[in-house]
């Protein structure tokens, strides 16, 4: 008898316009070879705002199972499965959480793996270095790195880097039963014709080289996560009215600040208190403090680095990595505490995390 | 200005709304011209430029313009007028069906028009019942007495903190819109008694109140919005009763006659004729008229013919159709509309009626007949053709029903 049970479900994790196209182009590998491998498959982006903004975590689905097509349709039709088998996780930045749909709030990136399945990250960083950011399971499961940039192969534009021959090959490795190597071998052959030796090396090497870490219970990085109690029909105000955030104050439920990849970092030393920054953040992400600095809140910061590009002092504000920061502390705190120590962390911040910024997406870089 | 005595005063469908809106002190208008409802506008304007009445006038640069510029007016505590026809009401779509959402109770004239093509200027309801499905207050009126005394009628339903949801006063193009007709006008220190002040307490928005209306929400909140919309519509069948009530009592007249007359005491439909009545025709609007003097004259010759007509389209008056077409054998809507691929191939209000008839023990049989679409009469003898056709159907099985009234090509 078939049942929903059945049915597999492959989560792959992206950012929103960046990286809709190439999600859409895993999913999609994954369908056809499932289906040469003898079952059913079909894939669905998890519908929203999320997929069309710059940055913003989005979803796509692949379900695949014994089940008949039609019966495989009626389970996932949905806008997100309840548990997966497996993530891929197309930006390492992404580990740290994503607030993608509804306003659910921060969840962790594995919210939604099942005991013993798979997450695939796309990182240049090290294992180790990635599981501290991690979120901990309570059961053990296995986590995969393929060792490439992050890929902007967008919405707009489409940068074939055979990042979806790689990501193939990672799963084929790590769950065959999702798709093995000979299906995803005979799919390239035959449904990727240009470059296509170039490709299949991409996918031998996804395969050998991929690093795996068997996961214990409980390790990685803490995460406290529930989700926000959203509101009746009789608790809310009528005619699509919301109370205003007061004044000063911050939405606790909306922190977009999952959507950066990068970060500003400020040199209080260097600022000359100019308040531009403060006023060109389109997300009001800053805080002056009583002696006229501006802080940070970095949860509902998005990474635009509109305050680094209006900044008049050089070197003042610098985006950074996301990857290179463990938590939300605000910087003004770090350096009110301790003037030197954070005068030598942001030298370490900065080195090695600072690139040229994605500005224009659809260029393909 | 204060008049303190009623005194008669010749307008049109239009002109009277025009006066109702002033009667009302409304605060905002915003125009843009397209016929028949533009007679609205043009009166309202002399109206404030000859200092009767002190509102702003703001001339928007199509109707979508039209209809947020008092969305938004009304959400700031502004009581608003504003008013279209046909195509334009399409054009404004978008601002129109969010200020439902936005629950802002504007109050629009909507002089019914053909939906262009092509370019035919009479009336037919289509344009009106576009919004049937979303948060609009709808109710036709069939006299200009009636157009003066529902627009003030819909201020205080559509203002009331239970309901706070726009009402469109729908009329006829040409046969009220351009009808001048005597109108009673009450003394205007009532108008007060009868129209509190309009108050959006909490959902007011203002900076001492710092709310914010439909900020881009995610499709997840869309159910609960739907569903608080319609305990909204649910409470407005309270308060339109209220409000019929409480006009007798300060104006001492049942809204839409000059005189209080029992016939006439259900605010949602008037029934005429219905009690013994074995074919009942029911419609909205002016065909009323027409029916009326048929039914006259069949009453004469002992026939047993009666007429519901349907003013609160929404909320539909559901109890009451069942009410007063139970005892009926046969029921002849006609509608001056039509509903393209619907069931049996009928009118809109035909299908609302049928559907409200479904759970009775003992249904009547149901036609739909189809009428006057782009502003062709329906005459009394063409009334009285409904009457005959219904009594044909009372003795004979169904075999039709949809008929086309007068439409060349087909027999009538
Ligand atoms: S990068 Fe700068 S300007 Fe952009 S949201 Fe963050 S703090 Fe504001
Ligand atoms: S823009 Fe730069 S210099 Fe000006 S206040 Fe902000 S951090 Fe300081």
């Amino acid at each position: 008898m078939a049942h929903g049970e059945d049915v597999k479900y492959v989560e792959i994790t992206y950012r929103g316009i960046f990286q809709k196209r190439l999600a859409k182009y895993i999913a999609e590998g994954l369908v056809y070879m499932a289906r040469e491998m003898g079952r059913s498959a079909v894939s669905f982006g998890r519908y929203g705002d999320s997929p069309e903004r710059n940055g913003v975590p989005a979803k796509y689905y692949v379900a695949l199972g014994s089940l008949n097509e039609e019966e495989l349709i009626g389970y996932s039709t949905r806008v997100e499965p309840e548990t997966v088998d497996v993530i891929v996780v197309l930006d390492d930045t992404l580990l740290k959480g994503v607030e993608s749909w509804a306003w659910q709030g921060v969840q962790p990136i594995n919210l939604k793996l099942k005991e013993g399945g798979a997450m695939i990250v796309t990182s240049t960083r090290n294992l180790e270095e990635l599981v501290k950011v991690t979120p901990a399971k309570e059961f053990r499961w296995d986590m995969g790195r393929i060792n490439v940039e992050k890929s902007f192969s967008g919405l707009w534009a489409f940068k074939d880097d055979m990042t979806m021959e790689r990501v193939w090959g990672a799963i084929a490795k790590m769950r065959p039963d999702i798709v093995d190597l000979e299906h995803v071998r005979t799919y390239v052959k035959e449904h990727k014709k240009d470059r296509v030796n170039e490709r299949l090396s991409a996918v031998e090497e996804a395969y050998e080289t991929l690093v795996v870490k068997s996961m214990a219970p409980k390790e990685g990085a803490e995460f406290k996560y529930s989700p926000p109690r959203l509101l009746t029909w009789q608790e809310m105000m009528e005619g699509a009215a919301v109370p205003a955030v007061p004044r000063g104050g911050r939405n606790e439920q909306f922190k977009r600040g999952t959507t950066k990849t990068e970060r500003p970092t400020v040199d209080f030393d260097t600022c000359i208190k100019c308040k531009l920054c403060w006023v060109y953040c389109p997300d009001e992400c800053f805080d002056e403090t009583k002696d006229g600095y501006y802080d940070i809140a970095y949860d509902y910061c998005v990474g635009c680095g509109i305050c680094a590009d209006v900044c008049p002092v050089k070197n003042c504000i610098v985006m950074v990595n996301e990857g290179r920061f463990k938590d939300y502390r605000r910087p003004y705190e770090m350096w009110k505490e301790d003037k030197v120590a954070y005068k030598s962390w942001l030298k370490q911040v900065r080195e090695g995390g600072v690139k040229e910024r994605v500005v224009v997406p659809g260029l393909g870089r | 200005m204060t008049e303190l005595v009623q005194k008669e005063i010749l307008l049109n469908g239009t002109q009277a709304v025009a006066y109702a809106a002033m009667y009302a002190d409304v605060d905002v208008t915003a125009a843009y011209p397209i016929r028949p409802y533009t007679e609205v506008m043009d009166t309202i304007s002399k109206l404030i430029a000859d200092g009767q009445l002190d509102a702003e006038f703001i001339v928007a640069e199509g109707e979508h313009g039209q209809f947020e510029i008092v969305k938004h007016a009304s959400l700031t505590g502004a009581r608003t007028l504003v008013g279209t026809s046909g195509v334009g009401w399409l054009y404004g779509m978008e601002a129109i069906v969010v200020t439902a959402t936005d629950r802002a109770p504007v109050v629009a004239v909507i002089g019914n028009r053909a939906l262009d093509d092509p370019g035919a200027y009479g009336v037919e309801h289509n344009d009106a019942l576009m919004v049937r499905d979303v948060g609009w207050l709808l109710v036709w009126v069939d006299t200009a007495q009636e157009a003066f005394d529902t627009a003030l009628i819909a201020y205080r339903v559509g203002e009331d903190s239970r309901v706070l949801m726009p009402v469109g006063v729908s009329m006829d193009g040409g046969f009220l819109t351009h009808s001048e007709q005597i109108v009673r006008l009450p003394p205007r220190e009532l108008v007060k008694d009868f129209l509190p002040a309009y108050n959006r307490g909490k959902y007011l928005v203002h900076p001492d109140n710092p709310i914010s209306v439909a900020p881009q929400v995610n499709e997840d909140w869309v159910s609960e919005i739907r569903r608080q919309h319609d305990e909204g519509m649910e409470r407005a069948r309270t308060v339109i009763s209220e409000a019929y009530e409480s006009f007798k009592k300060v104006f001492g007249r049942y809204p839409g006659t000059t005189r209080d007359i029992k016939m006439f005491e259900n605010p949602f439909v008037e029934p005429y004729m219905t009690d013994d009545a074995e074919v009942i025709l029911v419609g909205m609007g002016t065909v009323s008229k027409p029916i009326k003097v048929a039914i006259n004259k069949m009453r004469e010759q002992g026939i047993k013919v009666g007429m519901l007509r349907i003013r609160w389209f929404r909320p539909f008056p559901t109890q009451e159709v069942m009410k007063y077409l139970s005892g009926a054998k046969v029921v002849c809507v006609v509608d001056r509309d039509y509903s393209l691929g619907s069931p049996f191939r009928g009118g809109v209000v035909y299908h609302e009626v049928r559907s409200s008839l479904y759970d009775l023990d003992e249904r009547p049989k149901i036609l739909s007949f189809i009428g006057g679409l782009g502003g062709r009469e329906i005459t009394v003898q063409d009334a009285e053709k409904v009457i005959k056709i219904g009594l044909e159907a009372r003795d004979t099985p169904i075999t039709r029903h949809t008929y086309w009234i007068n439409v060349r090509g087909d027999p009538w």
